[in-house]
């Protein structure tokens, strides 16, 4: 593994290229040395025959010319003298090429110089021995004394060519073993040479091989890559653009193009091209927030709006900023994001929430109507059968009266309607601030509005210790006194009514959406009464607006009180929870977030 | 101070005729020793306040929702003149509204009566209100006691 990681890697790769071509190189030039030396010695074991051979030449020719002379002195045949200056000239050639042969051994060189005077010393003997032998007059002892002079120079003279041939074969000899020893060497270096050059070759081929696979693959993830980004682009609905700071050249993406309303690349990409694709109202700002950033390199974000050819408008979400790239160059990179759809959204929105507005107003002045202007002749009526009742009522029928009492106890329900109306309204209302409220205090002041009430129905209220809690005050005043009235009217007739609000436990028993309710995250308060109760099935029902479960005109009730004190507690992030049983009573649980869940 | 010696004065400015003969009737049926003004706007009250030789009432019985000048406007320009100190001030509205509550609290009045809508309960308002003892009642007024309930 980690050599196929040095392998991949390129840079160790230039390394070991770069010391092999240099060890080739080294082999290479001293295979060419070797070559060079190998050349200059068998030019030296030529020269070394060629100088053995013409000796040998040189020795036969004197020979050829001692035996011819004795022919002639024997035979006084003219004959065999006549040749004499051909082989003299013979000798002449034949030093001249030995002297050339030894010419770059100067040692060698001097002993060719000897032999010729050893020679011109053995002609002058062959002369003078010639001359005795045509001189009729000489003895034959003379003669006799000159040939073996120069029998004994020939011998002298055989013995130095010998020496020389000698010489010249032990060179030869020396030379020979060396060419082969570096004949050996040679074929090693360059059989090396073949082997790493093939080597060096293979490697470069495979690594070659490689790159271009992880070029090839590399270039398909980027297109692939590029096309997925071409992509998303035109489904995201964004383009992109980029400037390079120093060469001031700008690049636009394709989507960018089409965002302008044009196909991709119809036009070169920079700030005087795109200019009329710019709504003219916002060209100013556009510009200026695009030069400024070139100059103190902040990043920019801004809406502004594309007009295409076609004389449609884009609100675009405009944002750049700076990198730089692989060059160091400084860049400006700006996405430009197609916000049209958004932007009329958000107008829509906007619109809606005026109308909302409005809406909000129209009911709060119809709160004031139900609350202030129906109320107030409604008021009215009341205080006029009040009066008509203390002083009139015995003027009237039996008939007249029923229908009487009938009137009261109806302009009564609608007082009674009026005010959950209003109640409820105000549940609905934004306008929420949440205090600490101690329940307790609560409680006081709701028993004391209720007091002539409970007096009535000569009731026992039983209160717990209860809990300080976060809520909008008179949001949790109305609960309770909802809640508490419900007891009071909904009593049995002839069983006092006893009413008990306590702070309870969180059992397992309560759930909520089938999940038990942590005990640590609310408080849970109970009120239970000993009231006419209802029927298990409805227990949720209770809850609905203008859901009325007694139609008895003794319980009067106007279907809010529960649908009030349900919205109320919804509002304080609570929940309700009704059980019952017919004629033994009814039991409320709300179960208020602590503190931090609000 | 009002002792049940003196005759008490009473004040009423509300532009509800109506209203006005209820209370009218409230005053009479209950048989005190009491003088009843009416008024049928803020703007006859101011004036009439405004008399040099008059006797100041003991107390003003305002209703807050009246044309030309509104209950609000003569509460502030009554609390405003030291010549006024000694009146007791009942807001007399239909509205039970908290911010009319408060605002009339802040401004100086002395309670905030919700019209009834009963004549016997009436009738006991009156009662109670005019037997006050309006120095206790003032000394440890809060803006809970301020709101009266029967």
């Amino acid at each position: 593994m980690k050599f196929l990681r040095l392998y991949k890697n390129s840079q160790i790769f230039k390394i070991a290229l770069s010391v092999a071509i240099v060890i080739v190189v080294y082999i290479a030039s001293m295979f060419y040395s070797q070559m060079k030396k190998l050349d200059s010695t068998v030019e030296l074991i030529a020269n070394s025959n060629e100088t053995q051979i013409e000796l040998e030449k040189l020795l036969s020719v004197i020979s050829i010319y001692e035996t011819n002379l004795r022919s002639y002195i024997i035979t006084k045949e003219e004959s065999y003298i006549e040749d004499r200056f051909l082989s003299r000239g013979k000798i002449e050639e034949s030093i001249k090429k030995l002297k050339t042969l030894t010419a770059k051994t100067p040692a060698r060189n001097k002993d060719i110089d000897r032999l010729k005077k050893i020679i011109d010393y053995r002609f002058k003997l062959f002369r003078q021995t010639l001359i005795i032998a045509k001189s009729k007059n000489s003895g034959a002892v003379h003669l006799n004394a000159k040939l073996l002079e120069s029998s004994d120079a020939t011998d002298m003279m055989k013995s130095f060519v010998t020496k020389i041939v000698f010489s010249e074969s032990t060179k030869t000899k020396f030379q020979n073993d060396n060419h082969q020893f570096e004949l050996r060497d040679s074929i090693i270096t360059a059989f090396l040479l073949v082997i790493l050059s093939l080597l060096i070759l293979l490697l470069s081929f495979n690594k070659m091989n490689v790159d271009i696979d992880e070029l090839r693959k590399a270039n398909d993830k980027l297109k692939l890559l590029n096309e997925s980004y071409n992509t998303a682009e035109k489904t995201a609905g964004f383009g992109h653009w980029m400037v390079n700071l120093e060469t001031n050249v700008y690049s636009f993406s394709d989507n960018l193009f089409r965002l302008m309303g044009v196909e991709p690349n119809a036009f070169k990409p920079n700030i005087e091209n795109s200019i009329k694709y710019i709504h003219p109202d916002d060209l100013d700002y556009v510009t200026k927030v695009h030069i400024d950033s070139l100059l103190n390199h902040q990043s920019t974000s801004m809406i502004f709006r594309f007009l295409t050819p076609n004389g449609d408008i884009k609100y675009i979400m405009g944002v750049g900023s700076f990198t730089k790239d692989g060059n160091g160059d400084l860049i400006k990179i700006g996405v430009n994001y197609d916000i049209t759809n958004q932007y009329k959204k958000t107008l829509e929105l906007e619109e809606n929430n005026k109308e909302l507005k409005y809406i909000n107003t129209e009911l709060e002045a119809f709160n004031n109507i139900v609350s202030h202007d129906l109320q107030e002749p409604l008021r009215k009526i009341q205080m006029f059968i009040s009066r008509i009742e203390e002083k009139e009522l015995d003027s009237l029928s039996e008939q007249g009266k029923e229908y009487f009492s009938k009137v009261r106890l109806t302009a009564n329900r609608m007082q009674a309607l009026l005010i959950d109306l209003v109640n409820y309204s105000r549940t609905i209302k934004g306008d929420k601030v949440f205090v600490k409220t101690d329940l307790n205090k609560i409680i006081d002041e709701i028993l004391q509005d209720l007091s002539s009430n409970i007096e009535e129905k000569n009731a026992v209220i039983q209160i717990g210790e209860l809990p300080t809690i976060n809520a909008i005050s008179f949001q949790i005043k109305q609960l309770f006194i909802n809640l508490i009235s419900n007891a009071l009217k909904y009593s049995k007739e002839d069983v006092q009514p006893q009413i008990s609000i306590a702070t309870k436990k969180i059992t397992e028993k309560d759930v909520l959406n089938n999940k038990t309710i942590n005990k640590e995250d609310y408080y849970k308060i109970v009120i239970t009464d000993n009231g006419i109760g209802f029927k298990q099935e409805y227990a949720e029902k209770i809850f609905l607006l203008f859901k009325r479960l007694e139609t008895d005109p003794k319980y009067s009730g106007t279907g809010l009180g529960l649908a009030i004190c349900n919205r109320i507690v919804d509002n304080h992030k609570g929940f309700i929870k009704a059980k019952g049983k017919t004629d033994v009573g009814s039991k409320f649980s709300i179960f208020f977030p602590k503190g931090d869940l609000l | 101070m009002i002792t049940h010696q003196d005759s008490i004065h009473i004040l009423i400015a509300d532009d509800d005729e109506d209203d006005r003969a209820f209370f009218n009737e409230a005053i009479n049926e209950l048989k005190m020793n009491s003088k009843l003004t009416l008024f049928k706007d803020g703007k006859d009250l101011m004036e009439y306040l405004k008399l040099p030789n008059i006797k100041l009432p003991h107390i003003l019985f305002l209703d807050l929702n009246m044309p030309f000048k509104n209950g609000f406007e003569c509460l502030k320009e009554i609390r405003a003149n030291n010549r006024y100190k000694d009146i007791s001030i009942a807001i007399y509205s239909t509205s039970s509204s908290e911010k009319d509550i408060e605002d009339t609290f802040i401004e100086g009045a002395n309670i905030y009566i919700k019209k009834p809508n009963d004549f016997t309960e009436l009738k006991k308002i009156i009662k109670d209100v005019v037997n006050m003892n309006w120095q206790f009642h003032t000394s440890g007024l809060n803006i809970e006691t301020f709101f009266f309930s029967v």
